[in-house]
């Protein structure tokens, strides 16, 4: 027993010194983040000497936060939602109407996830600026097209498990097929939908490609975009780049640890379905 | 259950029109394109028959090496990055006061963006590290990212750093699956931590590994943002992976057919690799 | 009951906040020629060490045109060109780029609106519109005339007892570097300048550094000039012996100069911010357009800062490298009404009293033009640089010619001869072999 205990004593302290080397990086850059320029090149390793604010404030300003935050959230948020009920809708149908056309619909979404997104870079811009697509607008409707094929093989595999006779009824107390999907399927969807949700908003909320290709335009760019930016105009100003890396992971992290729950649970589970 | 055509399209519709116009339409003329002189946005497109595939397997020492370089990248990143993720598991499985906050702390670098990491650590790599190195006398902390070595290694390391907790958690949810019961036993017949650890926990938690390895082969493999900011592919293109050529070669050289017969190649390893995973899942379930 | 109302509310919301977006990026979207109120126009340039300063001029400008919004967007170096081309798939979205000789002529000829009839393009001083032209026509105003060589501390060179006025040669220089690294190890210098390691810094990471400007100095000599660069098929590298020993002088003095691999590592921030500002070395191979960047971190080393010549041995030693980094293009894909707004805030800039002030005093440039009496530059590197024209030591700058693509080779065709990975005649074959493929 003893020994066990020490064993798992040992095992403890290297996780607490691993788990110190993984936050490292995170306050190396807070601590870097409150010096002047010049103290960052001659001190880089000591605290700093005397508290500099305005590499935030100047980073606040560089990135135009507000302007980039609001467009990371309208575009995550506005995203994630409509994915969730048209793929939700979609898998839906396609589970309880079994027929030839809906397997293959259902294929078509699922093998796509087969497909790596540098291959339908180039001929999406092409055909979205011929359609003036090229703005928030479209952003969103190519983030559809993009998170529906992982969505909508997440809620197919839910749905297939729910039983039909709540929908039956329902149908038979005169629901049209809208009701009966708002009223009774929705409703029943709300473990997987947190699960895609978190997914596609994680995924939406970092994405930098996209953005760079479709709505790199002074005024719309996203919070990601806007930070590679900063870096390719500041070219390595470390006092406030620091702050700026800080600035961007500040939403995560207060959003992680605000749901923490479900988000690892959305994780795991999209994960292993 | 009896539903109207009507209703059927009208639910499909808006998911399968969007999907069609960005994915099913872009992938058909995509294949299509890799086969034109295309140069640009908006500009005309020539056939030239099998010229960009033939270059592609030729001729292009660049796209050759960003070809070995992923293939390493994502077979030293399968290993790592699994090995890894299984101990933190094991780790904060144990019971013990805090074992939560560690959890959250593993897993954190997964939510933050392939950008601010890749500019993270490209200060930690550059700045820290040769400040360091200097002030301890140690050599190799010195120049991080100036070669292929550092910067294959540096790359590594964010990648590590970033997929460990997610992995973590694929391998928490299944030891949490396997009854304690069975451990209970063992450790009363007298098996020691090592005894039951391999004998019991790794048989258990080998479906999971199936997927770990595979979201991490998929992870590492079409990396891109983690590549722009760490490196962008310097020094002397020795770090540039598959994705960041293809877009080089679109976007730097302004050869958008050359670039899209890559990724097309691309798409067929990709897509062969997550064939393979599918078949390996079934079969698992079948010994299962 | 309740949580399908707020489901269905959910999904409302949802949808308004669609449309709403929908709305807004439209509105964004300058409907411009119909409506004067809201004309924008979007700058996307590649100097960041004058990106806050133009902003402000741009804000100047929109309070005294209170129907424009200038926009300016900045990316540096050589992720300018790739942000560009990715930029240029929005519609719209860039109204003013900067482009080198080979951008105008090759990459985007098909959007460059012609610049001809504009009242700016007489005062140009002579020989600087050469480059800008497409097929005849001005397309390209020349945003400053810059010069580089090697920047180095007056203070640290006089403490040192050396008499910088006569290091106009190679082998001078040479022998001035050598003699200062002895003073730095032998710890005389140590009380004045506590930081102090060595000579030099050469920021061997930067593509750009090596792969265009260094390789400059013998190619200026070879052909003359970036259109004779835009036409020649092949390069001969004839200076070849002379700028190996040019990359010698530039990295012998350096703090990696035990283990040059090292040297691949020292990007622009080592080299300025974390070297010549801080006064960790003396001198670097730069351009006056590190002075913003010096002063903000140490007013007195920017105070102190001078040009020595970048000699190409036994060619042409006393000669600084002096040329028009880049020419703001207009987009003639833009409505007219943006077009118009453009052509307008660049006059401005440049031939209003109060542009011109601006030019020389905020963004620190050395103007391009001729009617600029009266407004006298004060930044201590463009001073240099003019004395430098005056004299006539200079050479032209012929990388605006090279083919696209070739920075980044060149770049890694010496980082590779630096790291020890080749020899140098591999080096120069290298050189010649990707100017040869890329020109096909």
């Amino acid at each position: 027993m003893k020994y066990k205990d020490r064993i798992k004593g040992l095992m403890i302290l290297m996780g607490v010194i691993v788990a110190i080397a993984w936050v490292a990086p995170v306050f190396i850059l807070l601590n870097s983040s409150f010096k002047s320029l010049k103290e960052i090149y001659i001190s880089i390793l000591a605290f700093p000497k005397e508290i500099v604010f305005s590499n935030y404030t100047q980073a606040f300003e560089k990135l135009d936060f507000v302007q980039s935050f609001t467009n990371s959230i309208m575009i995550t948020v506005i995203s994630t939602l409509i994915i969730i009920l048209f793929s939700s809708m979609t898998a839906w149908v396609l589970v309880r109407n079994k027929s030839k056309k809906s397997t293959i619909i259902f294929m078509l979404f699922a093998s796509a996830l087969l497909v790596p997104f540098q291959c339908v870079m180039l001929p999406l811009v092409d055909l979205m600026s011929h359609l003036n697509l090229m703005n928030r607008f479209g952003i969103v409707i190519m983030y559809l097209g993009f998170g529906s094929s992982m969505s909508v093989v997440l809620f197919h595999g839910f749905i297939k498990n729910i039983p039909l006779e709540l929908e039956e009824a329902a149908m038979i107390d005169g629901c049209n097929i809208f009701q009966t999907y708002f009223h009774i399927v929705l409703p029943l969807l709300k473990p997987i939908m947190v699960t895609v949700s978190i997914i596609n908003a994680m995924w939406i909320w970092n994405d930098f490609l996209l953005p760079q290709l479709v709505i790199n335009k002074t005024g719309w760019q996203t919070l990601p975009l806007k930070t590679y930016l900063f870096f390719g105009q500041f070219a390595k100003r470390w006092d406030l780049g620091t702050a700026a890396l800080i600035i961007g992971m500040i939403p995560i992290i207060v959003f992680y640890i605000a749901s923490q729950k479900y988000v690892v649970k959305g994780v795991t589970d999209g994960a292993i379905k | 259950m009896k539903k109207s055509n009507w209703g059927f399209w009208g639910f499909i519709a808006p998911s399968l029109l969007a999907f069609i116009l960005v994915q099913l339409i872009p992938t058909i003329t995509g294949i299509y394109y890799s086969f034109t002189d295309w140069d640009g946005i908006g500009k005309s497109k020539t056939f030239i028959g099998l010229r960009n595939y033939s270059e592609a397997f030729t001729t292009d020492s660049k796209f050759l090496h960003a070809f070995i370089f992923t293939f390493a990248f994502t077979l030293c990143a399968v290993i790592l990055v699994n090995l890894i993720g299984f101990l933190l598991a094991l780790l904060v499985t144990m019971k013990f006061k805090g074992s939560n906050l560690l959890r959250g702390i593993f897993f954190m670098p997964n939510l933050i963006g392939g950008i601010l990491l890749g500019f993270t650590w490209q200060f930690i790599f550059v700045q820290i590290f040769s400040a360091l190195g200097k002030k301890l006398g140690i050599s190799w902390l010195l120049g991080w990212l100036s070669n292929t070595e550092t910067g294959f290694v540096g790359l590594l390391i964010v990648v590590t750093w970033q997929l460990s907790g997610y992995m973590m958690l694929i391998y928490i949810a299944q030891l949490q699956n396997i009854p304690n019961s069975i451990l209970e036993a063992a450790q009363i017949d007298g098996a020691n931590v090592f005894h039951r650890l391999r004998h019991i926990i790794l048989p258990l938690v080998a479906p999971a590994f199936t997927i770990g390895v595979f979201l991490t082969i998929s992870n590492a493999f079409k990396l891109f943002d983690q590549n722009v900011a760490l490196t962008n592919g310097g020094p002397a293109n020795g770090t540039q992976m598959l994705a960041l050529n293809i877009y080089n070669t679109a976007f730097f050289e302004s050869r958008f057919g050359y670039a899209q017969s890559k990724a097309v190649i691309f798409m067929v390893v990709v897509a062969g690799i997550s064939l393979f995973q599918l078949k390996i899942g079934k079969s698992k379930e079948v010994e299962l | 009951m309740r949580r399908i109302l707020s489901l269905i509310l959910c999904g409302m919301l949802m949808m308004s906040l669609l449309s709403g977006c929908g709305q807004s990026s439209t509105n964004a979207k300058n409907e411009g020629a119909s409506d004067l109120e809201s004309v924008t126009v979007d700058i996307f340039q590649n100097k960041s060490e004058v990106a806050q300063q133009l902003e402000a001029a741009a804000k100047t400008y929109m309070e005294a045109n209170p129907g424009v919004v200038i926009n300016i967007e900045t990316v540096q170096g050589n992720d300018y060109n790739t942000a560009l081309k990715a930029k240029m798939l929005v519609n719209d979205a860039v109204d003013i780029m900067a482009l080198g000789a080979n951008d105008i002529v090759n990459n985007y000829k098909d959007y460059l609106e012609d610049l001809s009839d504009q009242p700016w393009l007489a005062n140009v001083s002579d020989g600087l519109l050469e480059d800008a032209k497409l097929e005849g026509k001005v397309v390209g105003l020349p945003v400053n005339i810059e010069g580089y060589g090697i920047a180095y501390n007056k203070a640290i060179f006089s403490a040192a007892g050396i008499d910088a006025s006569k290091l106009t040669s190679y082998d001078a220089i040479d022998q001035a570097f050598s003699d200062l690294q002895q003073k730095i190890d032998s710890g005389a210098l140590k009380a004045e300048f506590p930081q102090l390691e060595s000579v030099f810094e050469y920021a061997a990471k930067e593509s750009w550094v090596m792969g265009l400007h260094t390789l400059n100095i013998p190619m200026a000599n070879e052909l003359g000039s970036a259109k004779a660069a835009l036409e020649a098929d092949e390069i001969e590298l004839k200076y070849s012996n002379e700028f190996k020993d040019l990359l010698t002088l530039l990295t012998q003095y350096t703090s990696s100069k035990e283990d040059l691999k090292l040297l691949l590592a020292v990007d622009y921030s080592t080299q300025i911010g974390g070297g010549l500002a801080i006064e960790r070395v003396a001198a670097v191979q730069q351009g006056n357009w590190i002075g913003p960047e010096v002063k903000s971190i140490s007013p007195e080393v920017y105070e102190n800062l001078d040009f020595l010549p970048l000699p190409l041995k036994g060619v042409k030693e006393d000669s600084i490298a002096v040329g028009v980094p880049a020419y703001w293009c207009v987009n003639k894909n833009a409505d007219e009404a943006t077009k118009k707004a453009a052509k307008d805030f660049m006059n401005w800039l440049y031939q209003s009293d109060e542009g011109k002030s601006i030019v020389v005093n905020q963004l620190g440039y050395i103007p391009a033009f001729k009617n600029y009496d009266g407004v006298e530059i004060t930044d201590p590197l463009s001073a240099s640089i003019q004395r430098y024209v005056r004299e006539g030591k200079t050479m032209p700058w012929v990388f605006g010619g090279f083919p696209s693509g070739y920075e980044g080779q060149s770049a890694s065709d010496i980082q590779a001869y630096i790291g020890g990975e080749t020899t140098w005649d591999e080096c120069i074959q290298a050189l010649k072999d990707d100017w040869k493929a890329l020109k096909k």
